[in-house]
């Protein structure tokens, strides 16, 4: 009887040796703290100092922003008017091209099908292989900001240093900066910048960055909300190669059969560049919205009829699904924002919980 | 089984052939690159046939290899000679991963061979948006058949193990069929997301990742992993339930 027992070792045996092998894979690689200690100013120098470098790596972003996440389901075909929920919702991974300012590519990946942003000297092209749809964008000559194109308005994964550049504009009074312990990002030793903001009013818990040790470039991005373990918001790479990638990653030429759309070039930057996000949508409208209060737990309003999402014509079907009814409007309420919809068409919207909207509301 | 395969290829082809021009973003993916370009009706008889139709072919090869034998009462005569059982295993394991290699083959060249032949062929457009010349093109499909042959590995040693256990070939292979398919719905909620690398089907369908420019080689070697963990984890219990099991037919 045991050596029938015994014979089944193997199959025990391998199962086990795979569990140990992931276990062991999986554990965190402790660095150990090998890069010499930084105060808060001088990682913020190293980020300020590093210049754009050539690299190529693969970003991955992912979000637990609490929103309803829909199941990939693969082959199936996606309406654009639901392609920017989809983007703050699932997982998504893409890879980053990288040589000087004016070269540039980000592929995000998805599922049998793939968008391209290319930037090759002023030429901007992008690609979408679920339609077969080519844009192209003529910039002016002089470009101004030129580096923040990437990050416009198509290809929401940003990369790091673009968000870390925007996050530590904000830096101000209401926030203890501190540096963690060294983490390990893509393989590289890197500083941990941590945000903390001082008020107890704002749903952002903490802002971590990752800053390469060697280079001061931003590897990863991490918004945590208060009372959340998992991150709400990370963008981070998952590899990455210094030194100029092959120049024919850059060029780019629509292929045959596509749909070609000429993009008209924009005489100032649009308020969803990434570089001025923190003042969203309707700052070029003659109706500007109304800020109350300060730091993290300002409230923004928007006059009826203004803000982006909410006067779209699509908008009202998704809305009813993503929203909550509460007392003078509705609520759509994620772990960082909360947007009140008011029934007199106004939305008012912060990083704060729900009364402080209903009172910024009632104000006006 | 291979005719059937060979027959999907074919299927599409002809009725895109018949029918009218399909919209960009409808259907399959990439059904409406078809009309340009012929050698696309392998990649979309490869999209089509992964969830299914591959995989219950390989469930019927897979569970017919010890419980087919053990059904028609041929096993006993086949441990009678001294070849050990460790050997008619492997012998049987090998001949389905014959199989799951040919499979995948023959659709991909099936339906470059019909879309040459209904379809213009010429520079194929990748997902990143470049082109390739039709002979890099061809290297690229034969590379997808090959992964969707190592995706498929797994999932003919689960239907092995399975075979060992019964002797009557139908229940083996519908077993193995239906595994494929709770894995693949498994692999759709995401709610179980932290299950999902886990589940021997969940880069089946990223064979995607080499139609991109350049190259993404990510999926291919997680998928070779997982394939090996699973061929390992399976074959240890197919071999341990074989050489215990008391043959009587």
């Amino acid at each position: 009887m045991t050596r029938k027992w015994l014979r089944w070792l193997p199959a025990v045996a391998v199962p086990a040796v795979i569990a140990a092998g992931a276990l062991a894979g999986s554990l965190p690689a402790s660095a150990g703290d090998p890069l010499p200690t930084k105060t808060p100013e001088q990682v913020l120098q190293l980020i300020a100092q590093h210049r754009t470098p050539a690299l190529s790596g693969t970003l991955e972003q992912s979000s637990e922003l609490g929103l309803p996440e829909l199941p990939k389901t693969g082959t199936g075909p996606d309406s654009s008017s639901t392609a920017w929920l989809e983007l703050l919702t699932g997982p998504h991974t893409a890879r980053v091209y990288r040589d000087g300012p004016d070269n540039a590519r980000i592929q995000v990946m998805d599922r049998l099908a793939e968008r391209n942003a290319v930037r090759h000297g002023n030429e901007v092209w992008f690609y979408n292989s679920k339609d077969n749809t080519a844009s192209h964008l003529q910039l002016p000559a002089n470009p101004a900001g030129a580096a923040n194109h990437r990050g416009d308005g198509r290809d929401a994964t940003a990369t790091p240093d673009q968000l870390a550049t925007m996050l530590l504009a904000k830096i101000e009074p209401g926030t203890d900066v501190t540096v963690g312990a060294d983490v390990q990002v893509a393989g590289r030793a890197a500083y941990n910048l941590v945000l903390t903001p001082k008020s107890d009013a704002t749903l952002v818990g903490s802002i971590a960055v990752a800053v390469d040790g060697q280079t001061g470039l931003p590897l990863g991005v991490e918004i945590k909300a208060r009372g959340q373990a998992d991150p709400a918001f990370r963008v981070t790479y998952t590899s990455l190669t210094l030194g100029a990638p092959d120049a024919s990653v850059f060029t780019f030429s629509p292929p045959p059969g596509a749909t070609v759309q000429e993009i008209p070039v924009p005489e100032h930057k649009r308020g969803n560049d990434a570089g001025n996000a923190a003042a969203p949508a309707a700052k070029d409208s003659a109706r500007k919205p109304a800020v109350t209060g300060s730091g993290w737990d300002s409230v923004v309003e928007f006059p009826a009829g203004t803000a982006g999402p909410a006067s779209d014509a699509k908008a009202p079907a998704l809305l009813e699904q993503a929203t909550v009814p509460v007392q003078g409007g509705r609520l759509l309420s994620t772990a960082l924002v909360n947007v009140l919809v008011l029934d007199d068409g106004r939305v008012v919207a912060g990083s704060v919980p729900l009364e402080r909207l209903q009172a910024a509301a009632a104000q006006k | 089984m291979l005719c059937a395969l060979a027959a999907i290829p074919v299927l599409i082809a002809v009725a895109v052939r018949v029918s009218s021009a399909v919209p960009p973003g409808r259907g399959p993916a990439f059904l409406d690159r078809i009309a340009q370009n012929g050698l696309f009706v392998g990649v979309t008889a490869m999209v089509v046939s992964v969830p299914l139709f591959l995989p219950l072919t390989v469930g019927v090869v897979a569970g017919d290899t010890i419980a087919g034998e053990a059904g028609l009462g041929t096993l006993r005569y086949l441990l009678v000679a001294p070849a050990g059982r460790i050997r008619l295993l492997i012998v049987k394991y090998a001949g389905t991963a014959l199989f799951v290699l040919v499979a995948p083959l023959v659709v991909a060249l099936t339906g470059a061979g019909i879309g040459a032949a209904l379809f213009p062929v010429g520079p194929v457009t990748l997902l990143s948006g470049d082109t390739i010349e039709p002979g890099e093109a061809v290297v690229r499909l034969l590379l997808i058949a090959a992964y969707l042959a190592v995706s498929l590995l797994g999932l003919s040693a689960i239907g092995l193990f399975i075979s060992t256990l019964t002797d009557v070939p139908v229940g083996a292979m519908a077993a193995t069929v239906v595994l494929s398919v709770v894995a693949q719905v498994l692999d759709a909620l995401p709610q179980l997301g932290s299950l999902h690398p886990w589940l021997f089907s969940h880069y089946w369908l990223d064979f995607g990742d080499l139609l991109r420019q350049p190259v993404s080689w990510d999926a291919f070697a997680g998928n070779a992993v997982l394939q090996g963990g699973y061929i390992a984890v399976f074959g240890a219990l197919a071999y341990c339930r074989f050489i215990t099991k008391d043959v009587l037919s």
